[in-house]
């Protein structure tokens, strides 16, 4: 185990290239302080990698389903969902995601669509944060702060919501529609973003997830313009990402993607991150959900 | 049977239309929403914002799906290429394959977090993160072809290495619109960084010739 442990450490810069110094520096520092099991089991699955030099990464990802450690946020979201909670002291309880008040099962199942009340087109995530707001009397400015936790921490009430209410569609497939004139508008615009190149990397999201088997060294890339690549986005999310010890979610990704791509901070909630989700889950449509995914 | 299936698909046509489904926004108006949406998603100083901002060529190369490139369009990139290619003040365009080296495996530099521009004494080349490299090397992408034997397989001439530059300068240069980040003109790298590069892939002392 010792040596698993050298060999851990020996391997992370390398896996990160030396990257995200300001980011990642509060997430080194817990892979310091914690030793724990998560940083074993994830060892599998980088010792694999190592192994197999970006082979097929999926039997080190299927032991890890067996006990996703992303499971402990599911009854830690139930616990937030009906507590009363704000300035308000009101439950999520009332909060309507589009099967009615309070109704989850398969809600996330056909998530982003439109609202009435918000005339909006909504995700989970941006969906929560009007019913933060407005059930439950949040700030929204201090909700989208704490939203994404720092990696190693125990994570934000946003991810682990966000996993509760997503794990209520488990078993059922995706099924996102497009009947509102503003999805359908949402979907096309997702489209464009997805395929729009800019920056200094000159990247858009079709530059790295356009085509089968491709790696960012040894990180298997989805090909999201595959119907089984955008299968998969659509039904991992909210995901256990082992090299941050907390569940990310799809808010996340995107916003991790953009970091990495040289663009600006994407905003939580918005109206890019919204279309993306909307053009990838109606492409993911049928895949069966089931979280927490796992990510490397 | 033809028939009847065109009878039934103009029929479920008029009905869908009746119902007032919603249909797809044409190219023009989806633009002018996305465009917009881009303005408004991202927290960013005025200096960071235009990051955001396509140039023309990104304009051009930003096809969707299979959607491809015209003749006029990719004569019109590589002509934006040919313009925006400069050298290096010393003229020398085969620096030192060592630094080369480091570059070519250094994946950071001029990310944005919070706000915060990351914090390095130069950008990295980001050749690792997409290519094959010196034979052997594990830890390396394939969203690009590999590069191992570059400077085997064309030797290491003067037209060679201007070819090689002006590749990593702009890429889309001799593959308009190709996957690969326009590293000189965008900024990313400077002439000087190039020029390590381009002595990483043609010395022969370079490890990515390494037999």
């Amino acid at each position: 185990m010792v040596f698993f442990v050298i060999f851990w450490r020996a391997i992370l810069p390398k896996e990160f290239g030396g990257t995200k110094s300001d980011k990642l520096l509060e997430e080194r520092n817990m892979v310091n302080v914690r030793g724990g099991l998560a940083a074993i089991a994830f060892l599998c699955l980088s010792g694999s990698a190592w192994a197999q030099a970006g082979g097929d990464l999926s039997v080190g990802r299927k032991m890890l389903l067996e006990d996703n450690p992303g499971e402990l946020w599911i009854d830690k979201g139930k616990a937030l969902f009906h507590a009363k909670r704000g300035p308000r002291k009101a439950s999520l309880e009332k909060c309507d995601f589009g099967m009615g008040p309070g109704k989850l099962e398969g809600a996330a199942a056909k998530l982003p669509r439109y609202f009435a009340d918000v005339d909006k087109v909504q995700d989970l995530e941006s969906r929560l944060l009007t019913c933060m707001v407005e059930l439950q009397g949040f700030k929204r400015e201090d909700m989208i702060k704490k939203a994404i936790s720092p990696g190693g921490s125990s994570g934000s009430d946003m991810e682990a919501l966000a996993l509760y209410i997503t794990s209520r569609s488990n078993g059922m497939k995706v099924d996102v529609t497009l009947s509102h004139q503003k999805e359908y508008d949402m979907y096309k615009a997702g489209e464009y973003l997805f395929f729009r190149r800019a920056g200094q990397t000159d990247f858009g999201c079709v530059q790295c997830h356009g085509e089968a088997d491709k790696r960012i060294r040894l990180q298997d890339l989805l090909h999201m313009t595959d119907k089984a690549g955008a299968q998969e986005v659509a039904s991992t999310w909210p995901a256990y990402r082992g090299a941050h010890y907390v569940v990310r979610t799809m808010q996340w990704r995107l916003y991790d993607c953009f970091w990495q791509m040289r663009l600006p901070d994407l905003a939580y909630g918005s109206d890019v991150s919204i279309a993306l989700t909307t053009f990838l889950n109606y492409r993911g449509n049928g895949a069966v959900i089931n979280v927490p995914g796992f990510k490397r | 049977m033809n028939k009847t299936g065109l009878k039934w698909t103009t029929l479920g046509a008029s009905a869908l239309l009746a119902a007032g489904c919603a249909t797809a926004p044409d190219e023009a108006t989806t633009r002018v929403m996305a465009e917009r949406m881009v303005k408004e998603s991202f927290k960013a100083s005025p200096a960071h914002a235009k990051r955001l901002v396509q140039d023309k060529s990104q304009r051009i190369c930003s096809k969707i799906g299979d959607a491809k490139l015209t003749q006029a369009e990719a004569a019109e990139v590589v002509r934006l290429a040919r313009a925006s290619v400069k050298y290096p003040a010393s003229g020398k365009l085969v620096g030192d394959w060592k630094r080369g080296d480091k570059l070519a495996h250094n994946g950071a530099g001029d990310r944005i977090v919070r706000g915060k521009l990351e914090k390095r004494k130069e950008n990295g080349g980001l050749c690792q993160n997409c290519h094959g490299l010196a034979p052997g090397e594990i830890n390396v992408g394939n969203v690009g072809p590999l590069l191992a034997g570059w400077g085997v397989q064309r030797g290491n001439s003067e037209a060679i290495a201007k070819y090689t530059y002006e590749k990593i300068y702009n890429a889309w240069l001799y593959f308009p619109c190709s996957n690969m980040p326009r590293l000189g003109a965008t900024g990313h790298l400077t002439p000087d960084q190039i020029t390590h590069l381009v002595a990483y892939l043609i010395d022969p002392a370079s490890p990515i010739n390494r037999r």
